[in-house]
């Protein structure tokens, strides 16, 4: 497993379809995912468009956030996608206290 | 010398522009009235540029190379990068001189920021720039902070960067007015399971500690804490180094709005650096009161 090669694959997806300074264009669409070193797992999660397999993978969350929007999940969506894998947190913050 | 006319933070949450209808309208009306007085303050104030903090959200940089504050130097940077931001997509003017200057200067202070002569500008920027000035002309010093990938900049040592930041402006030669602006927080979830979700009392506090000064127990905050108000809190760093850069002038609170639809606790605060304006501003305030309770 590659936890950079995973971030990398899913970034530079991400960015494909995104305006890049004067330029614009939808890259998306002939992604080669093939060039990233992938685990089984991981290309399935990508080929999948599966959010839960890449939040268990490990995948950054402001990433995951900004894929979710670029594969078309409403945030609703992906938040009862996640709510699974959400703890209980027992911890206070000061502001708590 | 330059004086820092204008200093202020807003929260940047992209819906504020994409989903602007679907916050309640109280609440919308509260967190955009604060805005418009901030713009209009910027133009009786005759802003001539800005200094803009926010924060990275794998924008301009990536794994290979993120840098935990990257100052724009460019003569203009590009934005915004999302393409479904309803913001005019635009070059929008840097001031080289004034960006120049603040690298040398913080270089000087023991600080080692990173430049880019080309700044990809996202959400984190343009929302808040947009409302300071619709015609996106003033010329903008972005700075963006890691705000997000660890290991981040310690809040304190953003604290510490805002001072010398402040110091900077102050001691630049080829402006008078000149504003700086925080933009990002307060609490909120991103791709995680608790996205929606506000820690009211968190950002409520926060505030608090602005408008009291009590800034110590925020800046020796560790990051596994603040965690607690949501990955997006780590934002809070845009909002301390506007606080270092004018101190010891405390803040005053103009909105908060626990905006559920835009998933962030929406606050907007300002730092009167122009005592002499405000106590004008007061007194005129005052006399148009007067002169509305004589017409009822």
């Amino acid at each position: 497993m590659s936890w950079y090669q995973m971030h990398r694959c899913v970034y530079d997806w991400v960015r494909a379809g995104e305006v890049n300074s004067a330029e614009g264009g939808d890259g998306r669409a002939g992604f080669d995912v093939s060039q990233y070193e992938l685990t089984d797992d991981e290309r399935k999660a990508f080929d999948n468009r599966d959010i839960a397999a890449f939040y268990t993978l490990g995948l950054h969350e402001v990433l995951i956030n900004r894929y979710a929007r670029a594969a078309g999940f409403a945030r609703d969506d992906y938040r009862k996608i996640l709510a699974p894998f959400g703890e209980k947190e027992e911890r206070k913050g000061r502001w708590q206290k | 010398m330059a004086e820092i006319v204008l200093a202020y933070c807003a929260s940047h949450a992209p819906m504020m522009s994409s989903a602007r209808m679907a916050a309640p309208e109280e609440q919308r009306n509260h967190f955009f009235g604060a805005l418009d007085h901030i713009r209009e303050e910027a133009v009786a104030r005759g802003v001539e540029a800005c200094v803009v903090l926010s924060n990275e959200h794998y924008t301009n940089f990536f794994l290979e190379n993120f840098p935990q504050i990257c100052i724009g130097l460019g003569e203009k940077n590009w934005g915004p990068t999302e393409e479904w931001l309803p913001i005019d997509k635009v070059w929008v003017p840097g001031h080289a001189g004034l960006a120049n200057h603040i690298a040398q200067y913080t270089l000087n202070s023991g600080f080692d920021p990173a430049f880019s002569h080309q700044l990809e500008l996202d959400h984190g920027i343009m929302t808040v720039y947009y409302e300071l000035d619709h015609d996106m002309k003033i010329p903008l010093v972005p700075i963006v902070q890691n705000c997000a990938v660890p290991p981040l900049v310690p809040v304190r040592r953003a604290y510490e960067f805002g001072k010398a930041l402040g110091d900077a402006i102050r001691s630049y030669q080829g402006l008078q007015r000149v504003a700086i602006i925080g933009a990002g927080g307060l609490s909120h979830w991103i791709g995680n399971p608790r996205v929606g979700d506000i820690a009211e009392d968190f950002d409520r506090w926060f505030l608090e500690r602005l408008t009291r000064g009590e800034l110590d127990q925020v800046l020796d905050i560790p990051d596994s804490e603040l965690e607690l108000a949501g990955n997006g809190a780590h934002e809070i760093r845009s909002w301390v180094a506007v606080a270092g850069a004018v101190e010891p002038i405390r803040a005053r609170t103009l909105a908060y709005e626990p905006v559920y639809p835009w998933i962030t606790g929406m606050a907007v605060a300002e730092w009167e650096t122009l005592p002499e304006r405000d106590q004008t501003s007061a007194t005129v305030g005052a006399q148009e009161t007067r002169r509305e309770e004589s017409l009822t």
